[in-house]
């Protein structure tokens, strides 16, 4: 734990709302974390459950009908109230993004070092040739072969693997604190998908930056992450160290998940799957917003919803009964051990 | 570099590759040179205005093609010399129209999409008032208040002339704007303007070059119906509706006015006929979604 420094990035009870004709949507819904430097920090939630939505408010790049609440602090600046020429200058410089669709977040009708050389001229002020030559160095950097020739070449021209690679150069053209990945490896195959965490590793550990890695992928955070947030629903379920979190999960859409991963050590029929859809965000259920899909549902979770409570240190869950999770632990190891 | 050098090569070799591409080319070039060549074929008297028609004879009654005036003479002018001329009129009147009315629209269009909410509710409603004006009634109105003359007739058809542009690129970038390329400009800390010019507009453009190609014919057959509703060109200005108008008074008698109604026609039609096949020609070339 990290917990002796202090937070780079810091979000306490970010609540992102959309009025939408249809009525409000709580996509976020008061969460609230820290980023260490130098961290990986994972952010795990199946589609919808607003981890791509706290991002964009991180980077105040909502559309006009958002209203975002709660507190983003980074540094000692509070990213909500800066003005937008400031907030510019954080974006790309400080806090970076790469997104999930390398096949379309790359303008078609430039070159890919144009496209690099854009935010250096514009960050750090160098000339044409100096940007050039930086982008090229990047491009190496993320193990795109024979830079040289492709920094003159159209995003078309490159593979999926390749365009994220070109992207990653992109986001870490102006060396940013935070590097923020939605869904970086979803779109790429299983290969290139470890080739590419692979890389954000080792550029972490050359320029010491924070990563926020979004994903629905437990495998991705497992490689990764040294810290997890799971969400659901637009709200924080739980909240604690990789290591913990795959060794002992304490909520039960947690532990659903896990078990949803297909394993290769024992016999398996069928695949896990947790029951049921995720909710309507504008017809959230009362209580427990997972309810509905939880297998040890009592009736206390239909009337109130659970606090987030530090069970143990640092560890952090949002369920009135996590003791029932231990007992299908505990139930689970007794059949393996048959 | 190469791969541009060769994708553009493809690129032309598809355009040509159609007969009727091949047409309007071949056809928009004879007229690019006539307009060109336009002080020798017919050298205007000296000091004159070229663009003036000069005054072959005072008779009023039209003149059957001679070797003297080889398109015949209306109203006293050389028809000849009128179509040849009118020429250099017609590209005056098609591209400058065209290319501001563009930009116009451009820039209407672009500031409107962009940045949405309140701002594109105000212009697209202006938009609309402006189109929903005919737009013959408004071109002929707008002269009869700025006064009679080609540049007037711009000026006219120019600002009359930009709301299907506004409206073509405000539908496309509101589509790009979706693009997740913008939002990675954008979280690199790109300004508004730069993201406009360098990421939404060159992925938006073509329909608009292709639109304009297609107008600058349309246009010249516009300003052509308002010299011949009298409120175009001044009188004996070298413009193909111009000549048409003084057969006006001579349309009983056709086997005497033939010429003056053929020639200036035909002149007209092909050079409607080769901008529109010019831009049918751009459009299934470049657009991707034609293919």
């Amino acid at each position: 734990m990290n917990n002796d420094k202090k937070p780079l990035l810091k979000v306490k009870d970010l609540k992102t709302h959309f009025h939408t004709e249809d009525g409000l949507v709580k996509a976020v819904d008061g969460i609230s974390y820290e980023v260490y430097p130098g961290e990986t920090l994972g952010i795990v939630g199946e589609s919808g459950c607003g981890k791509s939505v706290n991002s964009l408010s991180i980077m105040r790049l909502l559309e006009s009908n958002a209203e975002v609440h709660g507190e983003i602090s980074f540094e000692d600046k509070s990213i909500l109230k800066l003005s937008e020429p400031q907030m510019r200058k954080i974006r790309g410089n400080d806090i970076a993004m790469i997104f999930q669709e390398p096949m379309t977040a790359l303008n078609p009708v430039f070159t890919v070092g144009d496209q690099i050389e854009e935010a250096i001229i514009l960050h750090q002020k160098k000339s044409r040739d100096e940007a050039h030559q930086m982008a090229i160095d990047m491009l190496r950097k993320v193990g795109i072969p024979e830079p040289t020739k492709r920094v003159d070449e159209y995003p078309h021209e490159l593979s999926g693997g390749m365009r994220q690679r070109a992207m990653i150069a992109m986001a870490l053209s102006c060396n940013p604190r935070v590097l923020i990945a939605d869904e970086p490896t979803t779109a790429l195959d299983v290969t290139i998908q470890a080739q590419i965490l692979e890389l954000m590793k080792s550029l972490q550990d050359e320029y010491g930056m924070s990563i926020i890695m979004i994903t629905h992928d437990l495998g991705v955070i497992a490689e990764v992450a040294d810290r997890v947030v799971v969400m659901y629903a637009g709200k924080v379920v739980e909240y604690a160290d990789a290591v913990t979190l795959f060794k002992n999960p304490k909520h039960p859409y947690t532990w659903g998940l896990l078990n949803a991963i297909p394993r290769l050590d024992i016999e398996q029929d069928t695949l896990y799957n947790i029951p049921g859809v995720v909710p309507d965000p504008l017809n959230f259920p009362k209580g427990c917003k997972f309810h509905t899909r939880c297998s040890f549902c009592q009736e206390k979770c239909k009337g109130e919803e659970p606090e987030l409570i530090e069970v143990e240190q640092n560890h952090f869950v949002r369920c009135y009964y996590t003791e029932k999770v231990e007992e299908e632990k505990a139930k689970a190891k007794a059949g393996e051990n048959a | 570099m190469s791969v541009q050098k060769t994708e553009f090569k493809r690129m032309i070799r598809r355009y040509f590759k159609s007969p009727t591409n091949l047409l309007g080319t071949v056809l928009l070039i004879l007229f690019v040179i006539i307009a060109i060549l336009a002080p020798v074929i017919c050298p205007p008297k000296a000091g004159a205005d070229p663009f003036k028609i000069p005054i072959a004879t005072w008779s009023a009654a039209p003149q059957a093609p001679s070797a003297d005036h080889p398109f015949g003479v209306i109203g006293g002018r050389d028809i000849f010399y009128g179509v040849i001329w009118g020429t250099r009129a017609a590209f005056k009147i098609g591209l400058v129209v065209s290319l501001i009315s563009s930009v116009i629209g451009l820039i209407i269009g672009s500031i409107s999409a962009y940045f949405g909410g309140w701002v594109d509710e105000i212009m697209m409603r202006i938009t609309d008032i402006f189109m929903s004006i005919p737009f013959l009634v408004a071109a002929m109105i707008m002269t009869t208040i700025l006064g009679k003359g080609l540049d007037k007739v711009m000026v006219a058809l120019i600002i009359f002339g930009w709301m299907r542009v506004a409206r073509l690129i405000r539908g496309n970038i509101l589509q790009a704007k979706s693009e997740q390329y913008v939002l990675a400009a954008k979280a690199l800390g790109i300004p508004d303007w730069k993201i406009i010019v360098k990421h939404i507009l060159p992925n938006t453009i073509f329909p608009v070059l292709v639109q304009i190609s297609m107008r600058i014919g349309s246009l010249v057959i516009t300003a052509a119906s308002l010299s011949f509703l009298g409120v175009g060109a001044e009188p004996g200005y070298a413009d193909w509706g111009t000549i048409l108008s003084y057969s006006r008074n001579w349309m009983t008698e056709l086997s005497k006015s033939w010429f003056a109604i053929l020639y200036p026609g035909v002149a007209m039609i092909l050079f409607v006929l080769a901008w529109n096949l010019v831009g049918d020609g751009l459009r299934d070339t470049f657009d991707p979604k034609m293919k």
